[in-house]
């Protein structure tokens, strides 16, 4: 064994026990009426597996995955048996059954084999790993956990999950297998990528939606009102404008006046701290609307060339002694 | 033979801290796979007995425009903040202005609302404010408490 690697597994082998008594301390029940290797995979595997943590491949990254599956399901029972490079035997949980193991890896191999929100994407990136070296899909698999790391972006596995595995829907619950799968409605609609990875201003300009603006009355028009404001910004960020038509599209003016917004110009003091905490545009936005990630659908006129370079002069001055 | 008692050197408190680092980004990662907007209603639903409600809010927007729930029929923005019960449904006030059996579905089809884990609080599931003050609300918060982001 390399220095480095015993460094690494005792850190390896913390984590397992405290993720476990983690998942015990918040009551975390796991259904058992889910099979067996679901439930090992989510006990013992996914506190690496889920994220992709230290090169884990990724639950349902079929890049990750095809060099490892061309190996065969004995040679990867054998690295969860009795562990492989930082992870620990039997993922840190000796107590845990051969078979339960192995059901693991076979869930595991399953999902990477046939990514369940895959598509044509998924199907180039397993097309790809074939030809790709297992070191470079190493490094591939980093740069993925890197991305789950950020708030903002969620891992190509986790996206448009159906209910019974988007983990606040209870799997043992009758009415949640009677509930749609978002991808089966967003399929025709036009995707972006944040929130719902689907892009509703599009979706109902383009009528491949067309929402009733009555409860009753499907023929009832909203009051669209077309009228755009613009907000000078301070910084470099460009100015923002409001359009008022893509909002009464969807909403009533006294949804937003005069309760979050005085109708009045001047009258309002909005900031990104105030919107990131859920006011003002954030009642919204960052909870049903596009997310604040999207900084340039808002922030999206440039500021005239006087301001700006008024501005970098400063920033020039600033900067020199 | 005993082994000699060492201090751990500083290179590998470096990769400890990394580590607990990664641990608690995934942890405050894991649970955020529903949908973007669905809000789990948890009132009275655990206190009752029920799995708590979950609204997809990308569902109902297909059929829908906002103003229809927000201005017609009066809900808050608001996760929780209406205090809906089964008697105003019934009474078709809120959901039920529409969940009557003749809209849409009735209110006999209990679990298909009804479909939360037991103890999820109430929230705008992957909201910025839940990502931003309550990273761990769902480990920190007792079953039935309201989750800090929702609220303004």
């Amino acid at each position: 064994m390399s220095p480095a690697a015993f460094l690494l597994r005792r850190p390896v082998a913390a984590i397992c026990a405290g993720l476990f008594l983690f998942m015990l301390s918040v009551g975390t029940v796991l259904a058992a009426d889910e099979p067996l290797g679901q439930r090992t995979y989510e006990a013992a595997c996914s506190p690496c597996h889920a994220s992709g943590v230290l090169g884990a491949p990724k639950l349902g990254d079929a890049a990750a995955w095809a060099p490892r599956l061309k190996t065969g399901l004995e040679a990867l029972y054998a690295s969860a048996l009795k562990g492989k490079g930082v992870m620990p035997a039997k993922g840190g949980q000796a107590a845990l059954p051969d078979a339960a193991v192995q059901a693991a890896v076979r869930h595991m191999a399953q999902l990477g084999a046939a990514p369940a929100a895959g598509g044509p994407a998924g199907a180039t990136a397993a097309a790809a790993a074939a030809s790709v070296p297992a070191a470079a899909s190493a490094a591939a698999v980093s740069v993925a956990a890197a991305n789950t790391f950020n708030r903002l972006l969620r891992a190509p596995g986790r996206r448009n999950l159906p209910p019974a595995e988007d983990q606040i829907h209870d799997p043992g619950n009758d009415g949640t297998l009677l509930l749609q799968p978002p991808l089966t409605a967003f399929e025709a609609l036009p995707r972006s990528n944040a929130g719902n990875r689907v892009d509703w201003v599009k979706a109902l300009g383009g009528t491949h939606i067309t929402p009733r603006a009555d409860r009753l009355d499907p023929k009832a028009a909203p009051m669209v009102m077309d009228l755009n404001i613009v907000r000078e910004v301070k910084g470099s960020m460009p100015d923002v404008v409001y359009p008022h038509k893509q909002h009464t599209e969807w909403l009533d003016c006294s949804n937003c006046h005069p309760a979050i917004f005085v109708p009045q110009k001047g009258a309002n003091q909005i900031s990104m701290a105030s919107i990131l905490l859920g006011q003002q545009c954030g009642v919204c936005h960052g909870k049903v609307a596009f997310p604040v990630s999207e900084c340039r659908l808002c922030h999206s006129k440039a500021k005239p060339a006087s301001a700006t370079a008024v501005g970098a002069a400063a920033t020039a001055s600033r900067a020199s002694p | 033979m005993k082994p000699e008692h060492r201090p751990i050197p500083r290179s590998r408190w470096w990769s400890l801290a990394a580590l607990w680092f990664a641990l608690a980004l995934c942890l405050g990662a894991a649970p955020a796979q529903a949908e973007y907007g669905d809000v789990v209603i948890n009132n009275h639903s655990d206190a009752a007995g029920m799995r708590p409600v979950i609204f997809p809010h990308w569902f109902h927007r297909i059929r829908y425009r906002c103003k229809v729930c927000h201005a017609d029929l009066g809900f808050k923005f608001k996760a929780g903040g209406n205090d809906i019960n089964m008697v105003k449904v019934i009474d078709g006030q809120f959901c039920g202005a529409c969940h009557n059996g003749d809209v849409a579905w009735s209110v006999e089809n209990c679990n298909m609302c009804h479909s939360a884990k037991p103890g999820t609080p109430t929230q705008v599931h992957e909201s910025t404010a839940n990502a931003l003050v309550a990273r761990n609300a769902v480990a920190a918060s007792a079953p039935g408490a309201a989750a800090a982001p929702a609220r303004k």
